[in-house]
């Protein structure tokens, strides 16, 4: 069928201008690291709505956590988001030491504390190689994951496993790590130290790099704290706040915790906030391991054979490598939880997404997306 | 005002250094990786130290094992009644669900399960992920001898039960 127009002065107002399209990107795009999808409105190449549609990997880890006891959960909960396993063991344990009025041993405590930031570094490595591939950049993801694997090494030691640890357990570790290893992990923290420059050379610098990510997806320090954003994302913007700074747990009181911000809240500013807290990181780990070399005593306490928590809540938050992880847990004397709340990172992260795009163009779209540093296991849980 | 194209070079720098590099490569089928002996790779059994117990297929977050059993009664001579004793039919690990947790080697209070660094094992099939306690058995051949621990910590079952073995003596 023919349709017939007549263009003459004004028609452009009626006819040519460009109409409204709904864009999906998603659920399984390579960029967003899982199955996210973003609901886009576009007029042109400008985004003008976006809708981050989550859900896709939602796997009840909530409601599992209720039918599972205290071990079992560890299992579970170093799962949702799969790149910071530990960190995240770490919190569910942390809750429940602190309604059993659990003591963990000195030794335990610095252990912990030099894994955890371990496995922070382990954590940013991943997003550092990553995203940089994301906008077309491939080269530095091999360097990153050569240092992610002399780091894995260390873990794979200690732990017997490389990405789902399950080293924690209720009132410690699992076991002591073996003989030497504290010296071959701060062997490791020394290379990955020498050669984390490389990185920063490659991409941090580079003119094309610069010219994706300067001034592109800036966030506000105000809507940053509006979303809930944390982390080092949320650092980028300037909002200074670090739990363990300002709320230490495990052995971060004793520590001086150097706090990585930025205040141009682009994706460039994520970026070298990440850069930064790497070698951060790295420092507090060896500070953890030379503690840890002098203070004897045993990694765990023995516990009755039905771990059962009192009856009562409480809630324990920690500085997860993608932000703020909070678990609410609930216990009514049963050797399950009643309820345990996971409040993630990657969740309040993604959320941003919906004001950080408004206004962007299609082109920046991975690169804002690619930028505020998400899991999206550790969305959906 | 920064060079243009400064930050390429640099970067280009850091390729070049690279290139000049040995590399780090290890040729895996003929080369096999060298794992530490806590690493996680498969559940062997050792068939004798079980007593068909179940506290593992109970403590399995995702109750990936598999024990059948009966029992049989043995006459011991000298003792006034005959003995009960539960006989393994069967004992079968689905790796396909198992999430590699480590809690059933953990709960065991016989010592009749143990990790190996073994890894080779995908299958083109997924049923044949399940494995039976013939090949739960042959696993037991890669179980490494445990590492010591720490001197600073405390020791490790083994090394303390080796120690209380050594003072009796």
């Amino acid at each position: 069928m023919t349709r017939e127009m007549t263009v003459g002065v004004g028609a452009g107002a009626d006819h040519l201008d460009t109409t409204e399209m709904v864009l999906n990107i998603g659920p399984q795009h390579p960029s967003t690291h899982g199955v996210l999808r973003l609901k886009l409105k576009l007029d042109g190449e400008r985004v003008t709505a976006c809708e981050p549609v989550v859900g896709y990997m939602h796997r009840g880890a909530e409601k599992l956590f209720e039918v599972r006891d205290y071990r079992q959960i560890l299992m579970l909960a170093n799962r949702h988001d799969w790149l910071s396993a530990f960190c995240s063991e770490l919190g569910v344990a942390l809750a429940v030491e602190r309604l059993m009025g659990i003591e963990v041993p000195e030794r335990a405590v610095w252990l912990r504390t030099a894994l955890a930031e371990l496995n922070r570094v382990l954590n940013h490595l991943m997003f550092l190689g990553s995203y940089p591939l994301e906008i077309g950049a491939i080269t530095p993801v091999f360097y990153a994951f050569r240092e992610r694997e002399v780091l894995q090494g260390v873990f794979e030691e200690a732990a017997g496993g490389r990405m789902h640890f399950m080293f924690n357990r209720i009132g410690g570790l699992k076991e002591e790590v073996p003989v030497g290893w504290t010296g071959r992990a701060r062997e490791a923290i020394g290379l990955v130290r020498k050669r984390m420059p490389d990185i920063d050379k490659l991409i941090t610098r580079n003119e094309i790099f610069l010219a994706r990510t300067k001034g592109v997806g800036v966030l506000t320090p105000e809507k940053a704290v509006a979303y809930g954003v944390s982390g080092p994302v949320a650092r980028a913007s300037g909002v200074d706040f670090d739990l363990r700074r300002d709320e230490p747990y495990l052995a971060y009181g004793e520590l001086k915790v150097p706090v990585v911000t930025r205040t141009a809240g682009d994706c460039h500013a994520r970026f070298e906030c990440l850069l930064e807290q790497v070698y951060v990181s790295l420092d507090l780990a060896e500070e953890c391991l030379n503690r840890v070399d002098a203070i004897s005593g045993p990694v765990n306490v023995r516990l009755p054979k039905v771990v059962k928590a009192p009856e009562g809540h409480t809630y324990a938050w920690t500085e997860n490598p993608l932000g703020v992880n909070g678990y609410y847990l609930v216990s009514r004397g049963e050797k399950t939880p009643y309820r345990l709340k996971l409040r993630t990172a990657s969740y309040s992260n993604v959320q941003a997404l919906a004001t950080l795009l408004e206004g962007c163009l299609v082109p920046d779209l991975v690169a804002v997306l690619g930028s505020m540093f998400f899991v999206v296991g550790d969305v959906d849980k | 005002m920064e060079l243009p194209g400064k930050g390429l070079l640099k970067g280009l720098g850091v390729t070049l250094k690279t290139m000049t590099r040995k590399n780090g490569v290890q040729q895996y089928p003929d080369v096999q990786p060298d794992l530490p002996a806590r690493s996680r790779g498969v559940i062997a059994l050792m068939e004798a130290n079980c007593t068909v117990c179940m506290l593992c297929a109970r403590e399995c977050p995702d109750w990936c094992i598999y024990i059948d059993s009966h029992k049989e009664t043995v006459e011991v001579p000298g003792a006034a009644r005959a003995r009960q004793k539960n006989v393994l039919d069967r004992f079968d690990i689905d790796f396909s669900l198992c999430m590699y947790c480590g809690i059933c080697i953990e709960v065991c209070p016989f010592d009749a399960l143990y990790w190996a660094p073994e890894f080779a094992y995908a299958e083109g099939d997924i049923r044949n992920l399940l494995h039976d306690r013939g090949r739960l058995g042959e696993h037991m051949a890669h179980v490494p001898a445990p590492d010591a621990h720490d001197p600073m910590g405390e020791p490790s079952k083994e090394e303390s039960t080796a120690a209380k073995k050594g003072g009796a003596r």
